[in-house]
């Protein structure tokens, strides 16, 4: 949230990348590590992938695992600023037109260079009818995409997309090699499949051909599932793996004192509470109620007690840390004070508070741990929160059913800039990531436009207007930024978490990974 | 063991634990005043403290408040399911046992249906249905249980209904529902209630297991399982935290696992003495040489035996002399409790445990080594001489047979421990000796299970096998009690025929409480009381001209016929009121003398003597002769 | 023999059927869609027609009935079919995942018989002895102590600390041999804890009963060696107990060695069962219980058949 603006803004017209700057910067450690490149990097997942299909999002781990395979035209560097990656440059004809030069050194796993006609079949695969692709709806404004030559291909929007360059960085953009399927694909990553066995480790061996000379590091990456997050520290603390993600946040001391590990985290994802307001009798409807709750709970006290004081409180809007817009505002947060919070609750109608379930999940203890706390700081203005905790499964039913007064839930955009909570908030996209029967179309124009604004100063000041509606309609309470944290075995080396809502695409940098 | 009888000793520590395990939770609010769900955050992990005994926990809540309130939780939780399941799952398995048919398939495919849902898979739908919480959570246990329950209930109660009592009394008519409830139940009560401590501490577990996936009691409400959730991702820093519940846990299902061994061992005696099969080693107080008269093949000599710890030891038997000889049967007689199966067990070193001779001599001729002192000789010595030189034929010829082993394996075992020989001899031996008992098809036989075979056959078994090794000395302890009238005579007349015809003379000692069969085998017999002999001599001497007016009341009690006599199993006297004394309880004076019906002040004054009335007989009364034949 | 085990196994087959029905029918009322999981794993977002195109995908836009009815034909043509979140081969992945539950369980119901059944029989022979009190209070201890306490503790110590063992994981026999007992020792042990004190515990109780029975003292007066009372007319005789509830605890651990091996990571069938469970991925969920309901009932036939031998007055019906 620190950030300021003049970086990789949007309005940079074009942007020429990697060739000149990459090889120079990549020389030399391909030439340091060319001896160590047999060592395999045995990474730790915090579950195994229920599926890998290039556009399908089946979560954290299977895109970990797809940014090994597979590549889109663009990525995140090591400082998580965007790159080319089978896109050598890009250029933006008008606000409604791209065109994209190919790397002429990019081949498929299968020998097959990679084409214009590939990246055609993968954009038009992923939004055509009935494809369950993640960016779906995102990528709707794209009109058509040509292949204006070999290497060349035009993308057409319906208009303006101040993110297309970070949508398509996204792990679930990826090409695919013409006439691959959900099932059979053939990408250009710097790793291809060895083996793998469900549920328990997927090993992937380097492709030797990726377009980015000496890399990858290493003679591949054999990820590990280990779902318990206790198990998951202790294999690496014994040895068992170099890497891990998703460091348990009672272990960040241990982390820290330790001499043979390291760890590289950033404050990134964040949690709030969602209400079902579908019902106008319930005291949930009423924004006050919920401003209300916004003010009742200390979040230091969440981060404390659900994150091992790994974390910031968040007070108002989600900007994300690394966001181009400073839109941070005293006036628009919600402080901890239960004095104000009794009084909007009295305003409300409901001086002696109410009773309500908080829906969470046991499935994951941030989630139950967080609702915990929250029912604590609510039951001191007169909520009485009952908790419910089904599994995940039954959770996610629940939220998209309705079947719940206040849920608990956490995620991250996936790149920094407001417009990452667009699926968040936007009453198009209903899901159980949203409160229940919120409607807003001041709420969703403003994300609208924000999206289809190129120029920084307008697109900013649609956002200052859209922190203070969600400060106003409070479609969620949020409650803070927790830490996420890759942790290592000393002799790791490269690997480094992204900031801010990237840290999920930290993956990227294994390319510049490499084990001693 | 009555259930109305006042709460045996042994019961009275196990009881007072399980009512503190049990009544300490719910005094909770007597205990602490915090309330276990109030957070404190900045104080988290705060080490105990005067306000906070156990310290504080993850969000600084009160641990002991939690320990307390979770205890609640967690022993209702596991004790309403197990009982659940224990009711249900008994009810399943004896209805399944007793009714077969149907009723058996119904039950035992009902519980293998439940038991091929893995339990948390079972537990992880049965919450998604319901949503987690302490009533979804006595569901899942006690439709997790209750198989284990049915399935222990019909092997067990199967087993129980094959014995013979049981079938006795189906066939006497019974009613089923008092066979079960009075006769297969307290069977199978033993290992029922194993279960349902396993069952019980296991439910603690499972709990913890569940709430450790999240399916268990839904927080703030504490649980043990919850606490256990919480503390062990801190574990290595905060050890304090996982191990307080531990110990709940721990001391918890210990004390329900305590509590339910005393409890079956108060419903089923049998498993809980000192135990029968631990042997009290025979000792010797004489300081003569063992010495026997030639034609004499054991005896006896002021045997003593007492129980109890040795402060205040009771007398079970004084002041037994007995001799028994080559070729001649003598009979000891009396009422249960008189001392004559002890007596003959000391002769075979079979004394259990908890009996101690406190003095006396027990000889034996042995085959081999002549004379042997038993109180000298070893364990392993008195294993070679017993089935050796000294065998003996018990009471129940339907229990006395291990029900697992094959008959022929039972008589080759009883050959070989004595006389190494190769199998196939050994079995034509075994062979041949059931054929000299009469058994039918011995071939046969051989290669049967005890249970193919009536009891009077057993008992030909156990004689067969008694005489495997040509002992000189064979015990019978009533040998005919359990068996009908015709057997009974059939079994006697064998007996007769074996002395007879008996190579090297074999000296039978034959215990009854029926002097019938008694005049009709015996050369000698030796009357007891109370401990005590109380008259000896030929059995024409002491049968025609009873001396002890207990001879004479044991003989009153014989009605005209000896066939009725035979088929009753009630051995009290019939012609004399009251029972014996018991051993802690004997007037002082003539132990008799409560019964005597010539009772005068001076039998209360001392002991009487063992006394010759004639070369050949002698009596303990000191109004022998007063004594007129009747 | 022969008929009855022809009736046993056709009323296996009923069973089965039964099972196969009341699964089916639970998780069709048990809330949570496959599709819609797949698409939001780990909390992301996703759209109504992204959910609908994958439910036509995985075959979920079908009538239930039309679905029962498929998975009666597919069952009974042994046709597990395949996973409906990534596709693969149901029959194949329990197949590379049932060995290792049973084998962790083979191993475990070893250790727990070595150990459980000689101190049993000591505890019950030497009842109250101090051996009996201390080891009861062992044993209590083993069956109180939830197993991801033992797990977790095991592996600080021997993983964290000592770093004698691995963490947790799993190698294949053929690929490593060393390496795969090395990972198979702490789950292994782990299991075994409880089933352990449960054959101690059966075995003690049975010993005390079967040594008063009045064949031990026939045994005693034949002049047998005590070694060979406590063996053949003693142990003998316990053991009938002590295998119906060990068979019924083995057919149990099937499906329950899932906190052993989420902690350990041991990738057995029930990790298979619960991350189908989680995922609602219907047809494996189903093939897996099934599968463990099959071998169940196998294990159920192979006690009564090896109660009848060991007491022959059981009769096989």
């Amino acid at each position: 949230m620190k950030n300021d603006h003049k970086q990789n803004g949007v309005d940079r017209r074009t942007v020429l990348m990697s060739m000149g700057a990459g090889v120079t910067a990549l020389a030399m450690p391909n030439f340091v590590y060319a001896q160590a490149s047999d060592k395999v990097l045995r990474f730790g997942l915090s579950t195994f992938p229920p599926s890998v299909k290039p556009h399908d999002n089946t979560g954290q781990a299977a895109n970990t695992v797809k940014l090994m395979m597979l590549r889109g035209l663009t990525g995140y560097d090591a400082d998580g600023k965007l790159s080319g990656e089978l896109a050598e440059s890009w250029e933006m004809v008008d606000p409604q037109t791209y065109v994209f030069q190919l790397r002429d050194n990019a081949v498929f796993h299968n020998g097959n260079p990679v084409m214009a006609k590939d990246v055609v079949f993968s954009l038009n695969k992923i939004t055509a009818e009935g494809s369950s692709a993640f960016l779906k709806s995102d990528l709707s404004s794209i009109a058509s995409v040509t292949a204006l030559a070999d290497k060349t291909v035009e993308i057409k929007l319906s208009s303006p997309s101040a993110v297309l360059l970070d949508l398509l960085a996204n792990f679930n953009a990826n090409i695919i090699a013409e006439g691959s399927t959900d099932e059979e694909f053939v990408g250009a990553g710097p790793f291809k499949m060895k083996s793998q066995e469900r549920g328990v480790f997927i090993e992937l061996e380097r492709f030797d051909d990726f377009y980015e000379a000496g890399k990858p590091m290493v003679a591949g990456v054999k990820f590990i599932a280990y779902g318990d997050e206790n198990l998951r520290y202790a294999a690496l603390e014994a040895g068992d793996v170099d890497l891990i993600e998703y460091l348990p946040w009672q272990n960040f001391d241990a982390v820290d004192a330790s001499s043979t590990l390291k760890m590289s985290s950033a404050v990134g994802p964040f949690m709030f509470l969602l209400f079902n307001v579908t019902n106008p009798d319930s005291p949930l409807a009423n924004p006050k109620v919920r401003q209300a709750i916004g003010y009742a709970v200390k979040r230091q006290d969440v981060v404390d007690a659900a994150f091992a004081g790994r974390g910031e409180p968040l007070l108002g809007f989600p900007n994300p840390p690394g966001s181009p817009f400073d839109l941070s505002d005293p006036s628009r947060e919600w402080s901890y004070d239960p004095e104000k919070a009794k009084a909007l609750l009295a305003e409300a109608g409901y001086p002696n508070g109410f009773d309500c379930t908080l829906l969470a999940t046991s499935t994951y203890g941030m989630h139950q741990d967080t609702a915990s706390v929250v029912a604590a700081y609510l039951q001191m203005i007169g909520i009485n929160a009952k908790l419910d905790l089904p599994d995940w499964g039954s959770r996610v039913t629940a939220g998209k059913e309705g079947k719940y007064d206040i849920a608990v839930h956490g995620t991250a955009g996936y790149y920094n800039d407001p417009d990452s909570v667009y699926t968040l908030l936007h009453s198009d996209n209903p899901s159980y990531l949203q409160s229940f029967g919120f409607k807003s179309e001041n709420i969703d124009g403003l994300l609208e436009r924000g999206r289809q604004e190129t120029d920084v100063k307008k697109r900013k000041a649609i956002y200052e207007e859209l922190a203070t509606a969600y400060f106003e309609e409070v479609p969620q309470v949020p409650l803070n930024w927790r830490q996420q944290a890759y942790a290592m075995a000393n002799n790791v080396q490269g690997f480094n978490a992204y900031p801010g809502f990237l840290t999920f695409a930290s993956p990227y940098v294994v390319d510049d990974t490499s084990v001693e | 063991m009555n259930m109305s009888l006042p709460i045996p000793k042994r019961m009275v520590f196990p009881s007072i634990l399980l009512i503190l395990l049990i009544v300490t939770p719910f005094a909770a609010p007597l205990i602490t005043g915090d309330d276990p769900t109030a957070m404190a955050i900045p104080q988290r992990f705060a080490a105990p403290s005067f306000e906070h005994w156990l310290g504080q926990d993850e969000f600084g809540r009160d641990r002991l408040a939690r320990i307390l309130y979770g205890g609640q939780v967690s022993l209702t939780v596991a004790f309403v399911a197990t009982t659940i399941a224990a009711v249900v799952g008994t009810l399943f398995g004896l209805i399944g046992a007793y009714f077969r048919g149907p009723f058996e398939f119904f039950t035992t495919r009902l519980a293998d249906v439940v038991v091929c849902f893995p339990p948390i898979l079972l537990a992880l739908l049965v919450v998604t249905l319901f949503g987690p919480g302490a009533v979804t959570l006595i569901a899942v246990l006690s439709v997790l249980y209750f198989p284990a329950f049915a399935r222990i209930a019909f092997a067990e109660a199967l087993r129980v209904s094959a014995l013979d009592f049981v079938e006795a009394s189906r066939a006497l008519g019974t009613p089923s529902r008092r066979i079960v409830l009075r006769t297969v139940l307290p069977n199978i009560a033993g290992p029922l209630s194993i279960q349902y401590s396993l069952t019980a501490a296991a439910a603690i577990t499972i709990e913890s297991g569940l709430s450790f996936l999240g399916l268990g009691v839904v927080p703030p409400a504490p649980s043990w399982g919850q606490m256990i959730r919480g503390a062990r991702a801190f574990m290595n820093q905060e050890p304090l935290g996982i191990l307080i519940p531990c110990i709940a846990l721990t001391l918890t299902i210990y004390i329900i696992n305590f509590f339910c061994d005393r409890l079956r061992d108060a419903l089923d005696p049998k498993g809980a003495q000192g135990a029968k099969d631990a042997i009290s080693q025979p000792v010797t107080t004489s300081q003569k040489a063992p010495d026997l008269p030639s034609d004499a093949v054991a005896s006896v000599r002021d045997l003593r035996l007492v129980t109890g710890p040795a402060s205040q030891s009771v007398d079970l038997i004084a002041d037994v002399s007995l001799t028994l000889r080559a070729n001649e049967c003598t009979a000891l007689v009396g009422e249960s409790g008189s001392g004559k199966s002890l007596t003959s067990l000391a002769l075979m070193g079979l004394l259990p445990d908890v009996i101690r001779q406190e003095n006396g001599q027990l000889l034996l001729r042995s085959k081999s080594d002549g004379v042997v002192d038993l109180g000298k000789t070893t364990a392993q010595g008195l294993e070679k001489l017993r089935g050796n030189d000294i065998a003996m034929i018990f009471q129940e010829p339907m229990t006395s047979l291990n029900p697992v082993h094959k008959i022929g394996f039972q008589m080759v075992e009883a050959i070989l421990a004595h006389r190494p020989m190769p199998k196939d001899q050994a079995r034509n031996e075994a062979i041949e000796l059931l054929e000299l008992v009469g058994i039918n098809e011995a071939a046969r036989r051989f290669d049967g299970y005890p249970h193919e075979l009536s009891g009077g056959m057993r008992q030909r078994v156990m004689i067969a096998m008694a005489l495997s090794c040509q002992p000189k000395l064979l015990i019978a302890d009533e040998p005919t009690t359990a068996l009908d009238v015709t057997i009974q005579a059939e079994v006697i007349e064998l007996l007769q025929r074996l002395q007879r015809e008996y190579a090297d003379g074999l000296g039978l000692l034959f215990i009854s409480h029926n002097l019938g069969i008694v005049s009709e085998i015996a050369d000698r017999v030796v009357v007891m009381y109370s401990g005590k002999i109380v008259e000896e001599g030929p059995t024409d001497v002491v049968l025609n001209a009873p001396k002890h007016p207990y001879t004479r009341a044991l003989m009153g009690s014989m009605p005209a016929a000896h066939t009725d006599l035979h088929s009753s199993r009630n051995d009290r006297l019939a012609a004399i009121s009251g029972t014996p004394p018991l051993p802690m309880a004997r007037p002082s004076g003539c132990a008799f003398r409560d019964r005597c019906p010539m009772a005068i002040a001076a039998c209360a004054e001392h002991i009487p003597s063992l006394d010759n009335v004639s070369d050949v007989h002698s009596v303990r009364c000191i109004r022998a002769d007063e004594v007129v034949t009747a | 023999m022969t008929a009855f085990l022809l009736r046993r196994s056709l009323a296996a087959l009923v069973m089965l059927l039964v099972v196969g029905t009341i699964i089916f029918s639970l998780l069709i009322i048990v809330p949570g869609d496959p599709a819609e999981l797949l698409l939001t794993t780990g909390g992301g977002t996703t759209t109504p027609e992204a959910v609908a195109a994958l439910r036509e995908t995985m075959g979920l836009d079908q009538p239930v009935l039309i679905q029962y009815l498929q998975f009666l034909g597919d069952t009974l043509r042994l046709n597990f079919g395949t996973s409906i979140i990534d596709g693969t081969e149901i029959s194949q992945a329990i197949g590379l995942r049932l060995p290792r539950t049973l084998e962790l369980i083979a191993a475990a119901a070893i250790l727990a018989l070595a150990i459980g059944i000689p101190s049993g029989t000591y505890a019950a022979l030497r009842a109250g002895s101090a051996f009996d009190v201390i080891t009861s209070g062992i044993m209590a201890l083993l069956t109180s102590v939830p197993v991801f306490v033992v797990g977790t503790l095991f592996i600080y110590v021997f993983a964290q600390i000592l770093k004698i063992l691995p963490a947790g994981g799993y190698t294949a026999l053929s690929d490593d041999p060393a390496a795969h007992f090395r990972a198979l020792i702490l789950p292994a042990v782990s299991v075994s804890l409880n089933l352990m004190a449960i054959v101690f515990r059966m075995t003690r109780a049975s010993v005390l009963e079967m040594r008063s029975h009045d064949w031990v003292r026939t045994a005693t007066a034949k002049g047998l060696r005590r070694k060979l009372v406590i063996r053949r007319h003693i142990l003998r005789n316990a053991m009938g107990p002590v295998i119906t509830v060990v068979g019924l605890q083995l057919g149990i651990l099937l499906g329950s060695t899932v906190l052993v091996e989420f902690v350990y990571n041991w990738p057995g069938l029930s990790g298979l069962l619960v991350t189908a469970v989680e995922q609602r991925d219907y047809p494996t969920v189903r093939a897996i219980i099934l599968t463990v309901a099959a071998i169940f009932i196998v294990i159920n036939l192979a006690i009564d058949i090896l109660y009848s031998v060991l007491d022959p007055r059981i009769r096989l019906k």
